[in-house]
């Protein structure tokens, strides 16, 4: 763990001592050795499933893959702000890495927290980092009210669950997480049972965000500058399934009647949200909304709580991880050209930048789950499992399914393709840093085809 | 003020405390208290603005009555069990009127209206000494009182930590804003104070702590409200970053000092089986993280913008002393982490 | 039943100076307050301490009569008589009314036993720690109350100070 943990940590110095001519090249290569140390993490020779095991920390199926894709993701949001960050005083490029390098370290320590209150304080000390990344870098006044909802959504959810979890600790005496799910269930009567089961998942159906809790999310991705919302997209709302995840296995009797409302309400979200993604006019809003749609499915399929929910949901998390921080890059590039993310402004970009045409397009059939793609993978689990729980999940799915794949396909089209406007014709041509921002997202989403069992979780 | 004046009164300042600490006797801690309200007094008229004299009658009322009614209610707790032990009070009657009395000394709610009224006409310094140093002494005789009635401290507790954070709402002084985040920290303090008195000092000296942070960064800036805090950008650079730590430290987000103390609250609460009443005190703090959260928008988060001659303060070197704030604002930022030795230096 | 007599009384002027009236009447109800509180001590046997404090209050209110009479005399002062302060005077009076009728009757007897009554069962009696602090601390007491003494006097100087007008007020 240290191996990761210590670099991480020395990642602020060089982001302070490092000459501002080569700020960007080494920062980022720094970040991209350690995400490349971290795929070794892959490597796990245990048979009980956890290892890298020291006193605070450990890892196992389930946290691997989600500890990856963060340490993969802090070089790419610091490849994706290096142009719009040129123009600000060192100072303030320095204290934006030092940001995202922080909440990269915060990430790791949730993620491989053994103790659940060290992943709480973890999961909520991420919150000030974004907060300042949002509402500090955004562009829009409204950016103020996007933190604001961003912050109390959050801790509103998260703040039952400290004393649900402070509740669990007094009764069982330990949170550990290696040995708390041999510990007896918790005798509380039936109604304080039901807000306890509902203040330990709250937090994390806010995180998600569950259909109806969601408000926070569009107004912080789109107002947040392009490495909040990628990092926001990819890693935190992950925070929340892994988090439901874990606290799952502790809530077993009672999930099994009191999920219900809450998996159908996913599902109609699913629907809803993508809806709304076939009448939106901000791009960064669509995307947003999507994420809000796929994070559905997830937490359907975690509720049902059966091997095949689980799997799918992590293979959907991981996919969709880097499916959607990809789609925000590219509408980041269109941004940084056209200062727009009206997609009516923005049309036929085809003709203008070529090859980022292909970039969009593979973006948005993985958005819409083509076969070969873990997005599939992740989905057909997840719909398996839901057909499972109850046949009539499958209209829910299959429309949502549908949609998901036409407003995918309406994005594509609506950005790329018919004539190019007379208003943009004198774009930038693309940079290759924009390119290899989109490899690095796109080539792993590629390579996962050829094993995924890295990303299957527990079953594997 | 000539200094051998000065030094007078920060002896009764000190003096006033130290007796109340060290008595057993309920007279002599009496006496301590009005020794430090009275020290105190001419530190707060010192400008002679009408504000600050209005500020000082207000203090000067408001503590006298505290001190009667602690009086009163000594003399009567002696009328009634013949002793004036200040650990051995087990009547009633006196106890709750000694809580309610020592409660309007710090300004707890409901007896908190006179606090932001008073602040507001001190300076930030003499601010500080009121809303750290003068509570000290209040506070060591409400840890020491065997509280016989659970219920009043609890609803004390609430009480403040709610109208802490609903008042402080709509505020754009910063003393008063100060002021009810005091009133809402003593909120904290007092819902626990009977279960655990270690626990509430732990939490008094955290506050300690990160209001001294407030009170002197604010102090430095030059600044008392919200408007002429959106140009600290300019003065203090390294401050302002700091800023926003600072207050939601003081709001009480992990991973920074003002977690430990709600932290360890909440776990002792729902270790007395009051899991609701823990949840209500912690959905409380949002009221107050709604008004820090504002304070780092207007101080931090945005840049409010400014002339060229306006931008460069900061080159202007500050003759004010630095080393306490800088080591405030640590201990404000980083203590988490040592929250067990910590605890363990407090706990016996 | 002259005791009653001076409750009433009591109650009646800490009311007629709560009601917030022209300073030249409140200061009337606070001596009315002071001489009938005097009164209720006499009754329950402290002749003496009642003399001491009548004489220090009737000295000390003279002064506060003469100050409030010529510093702060209006030409149309509020009595009783004028609204709002006849609206806070029944207001006072009915919330004593109010309080007493809800704790009309023993409820006292319970647990409200003077520590003197129960002589014979408890080797404590009223006030013997609280004298006794004097007598076995009486250099620290005495020490204790001189620097207070000293301090009031710092304090009352500090606050009137103040270029010549000798006011809290002189700027």
């Amino acid at each position: 763990m240290l191996m990761i943990l210590i670099p991480t940590l020395m990642l602020i110095p060089t982001a302070w001592a490092s000459p501002l001519k080569w700020l960007w090249p080494t920062t980022l290569t720094h970040s991209l050795i350690i995400a490349l140390a971290s795929f070794t993490w892959f490597k796990a020779p245990s048979e009980t499933g956890w290892h890298s095991i020291n006193a605070y920390m450990a890892l196992d199926p389930l946290s691997t893959p989600l500890l990856i894709l963060t340490c993969w993701l802090t070089p790419l949001t610091i490849l994706a702000s290096q142009n719009h960050m040129s123009t600000e005083p060192a100072p303030r490029q320095r204290t934006y890495i030092t940001l995202l390098i922080s909440l990269q370290f915060f990430l790791i320590l949730a993620f491989s927290a053994t103790e659940i209150i060290m992943f709480y304080i973890m999961f909520e000390a991420t919150l000030i980092p974004t907060l300042i990344i949002i509402t500090r870098w955004g562009n829009q006044t409204e950016r103020l009210n996007a933190g604001t909802y961003f912050l109390f959504y959050t801790l509103a959810g998260s703040l039952p669950l400290l004393v649900a979890l402070l509740i669990l600790q007094n009764n069982t005496g330990s949170l550990s997480l290696l040995i708390l799910q041999y510990s007896d269930p918790l005798n509380l009567a039936p109604f304080t049972s039901k807000l306890w089961w509902a203040g330990c998942l709250m937090a994390f159906l806010v995180k998600m965000p569950l259909y109806g809790i969601h408000l926070w999310l569009p107004k912080a991705h789109v107002e947040a500058p392009i490495a909040g919302s990628m990092i926001l997209a990819a890693v935190l709302l992950k925070l929340g399934g892994y988090g439901m995840m874990r606290i799952t296995t502790m809530l077993d009797p009672l999930t099994k009647e009191l999920s219900y409302p809450f998996i159908i309400l996913a599902l109609w979200g699913v629907i809803m949200t993508a809806s709304i993604c076939l009448r939106q006019t901000d791009l960064k809003s669509l995307i947003a909304y999507s994420s809000v749609s796929h994070m559905g499915l997830v937490i359907a399929a975690i509720l049902t709580q059966t091997p095949w929910g689980f799997t799918g949901a992590l293979i959907l998390m991981i996919a969709h991880g880097l499916t959607s921080s990809a789609l925000f890059c590219l509408a980041n590039t269109n941004y940084e050209r056209t200062h727009s993310r009206t997609m009516i402004l923005t049309r036929g970009l085809q003709i203008a930048l070529p090859l980022m045409t292909t970039w969009w397009f593979t973006a948005s059939l993985a958005n819409l789950a083509l076969p070969p793609l873990p997005n599939l993978m992740g989905e057909l689990t997840i719909i398996t499992s839901l057909f499972g729980w109850s046949w009539w999940t499958l209209l829910l799915t299959g429309a949502g399914t549908l949609i998901t794949a036409n407003y995918s396909l309406h994005m594509f089209l609506m950005t790329q393709r018919g004539p190019l406007p007379h208003h943009i014709t004198n774009l930038d041509p693309t940079h290759s840093r924009e390119h290899l921002l989109m490899a690095l997202h796109l080539l792993p989403l590629i390579l996962l085809m050829l094993k995924p069992s890295l990303i299957w979780g527990w079953t594997a | 003020m000539s200094p051998f004046i000065l030094s007078i009164l920060l002896l009764g300042l000190g003096l006033g405390t130290t007796i109340t600490f060290a008595s057993s006797h309920w007279l002599l801690a009496w006496m301590g208290l009005e020794n430090n309200t009275l020290a105190i007094i001419p530190l707060m008229a010192q400008h002679h603005h009408p504000r600050a004299a209005e500020a000082t009658t207000k203090y000067f009322l408001t503590q006298a009555t505290a001190a009667a009614m602690l009086l009163f209610a000594t003399t009567s707790n002696a009328w009634l069990s013949g002793q004036w032990h200040i650990l051995q009070m087990n009547h009633p009657l006196p106890t709750t009127l000694i809580t309610l009395a020592l409660a309007l000394k710090i300004g707890l709610a409901p007896m908190h209206a006179w606090l932001p009224e008073v602040l507001q006409g001190l300076n930030l310094t003499t601010g500080l000494i009121l809303s750290t140093w003068q509570k000290l002494a209040p506070f060591a005789l409400l840890l020491q009182v065997q509280q016989t009635n659970p219920a009043l401290t609890i609803m004390l507790g609430i009480t403040s930590m709610l109208i802490g954070g609903w008042a402080g709402l709509n505020q754009t002084q910063l003393r008063k804003i100060l002021a009810y985040s005091s009133i809402a920290h003593l909120g904290w303090m007092l819902i626990v104070i009977q279960f655990s008195p270690s626990l509430a000092l732990l939490t008094l000296l955290l506050y300690f702590i990160m209001t001294s942070s407030a009170f002197l960064s604010f102090k430095l800036n030059n600044t008392t409200n919200i408007n002429s805090l959106a140009t600290s950008w300019a003065k203090m650079p390294t401050l302002t970053s700091l800023a926003p730590l600072i207050l939601l430290s003081l709001a009480g987000l992990p991973p920074l000092t003002g977690f430990m103390p709600k932290w360890l609250i909440i776990q002792e609460l729902t270790k007395q089986g009051l899991a609701p009443t823990a949840t209500l005190a912690a959905l409380s703090a949002l009221l107050s993280l709604y008004f820090y959260l504002r304070l780092a928008y207007a101080m931090t988060l945005t840049i409010s913008p400014n002339n060229l001659t306006g931008t460069t303060p900061w080159r202007l070197p500050s003759n004010q002393l630095t080393l306490p704030l800088a080591a405030s604002v640590t201990a404000t930022n980083f203590l988490l982490p040592l929250s067990p030795p910590i605890l363990s230096l407090l706990t016996p | 039943m002259s005791c009653i007599c001076f409750y009433l009384v009591l109650v009646v002027g800490l009311a007629a100076v709560a009601s917030n009236p022209s300073p030249y009447y409140a200061a009337l109800g606070l001596v009315m307050v002071a001489g009938v509180g005097c009164g209720v001590l006499v009754n329950y046997g402290g002749s003496f301490l009642s003399l001491v404090l009548f004489l220090i209050y009737l000295g000390g209110m003279l002064v506060v009569f003469a100050y409030s009479a010529a510093l702060a005399a209006e030409p149309y002062p509020e009595s009783w008589g004028s609204g709002p302060v006849m609206m806070y005077m029944v207001f006072y009076v009915l919330g004593v009314v109010m309080v007493s009728g809800m704790f009309w009757g023993e409820w006292y007897m319970v647990f409200w036993v003077p520590a003197d009554e129960m002589g014979e069962f408890s080797m404590a009696r009223g006030d013997v720690e609280g004298v006794a602090l004097m007598y076995s601390f009486g250099g620290g007491m005495l020490l204790v109350g001189g620097w207070v003494l000293l301090l009031t006097l710092f304090v009352v100087l500090e606050l009137v100070r103040g270029l010549g007008r000798g006011a809290l007020r002189a700027v």
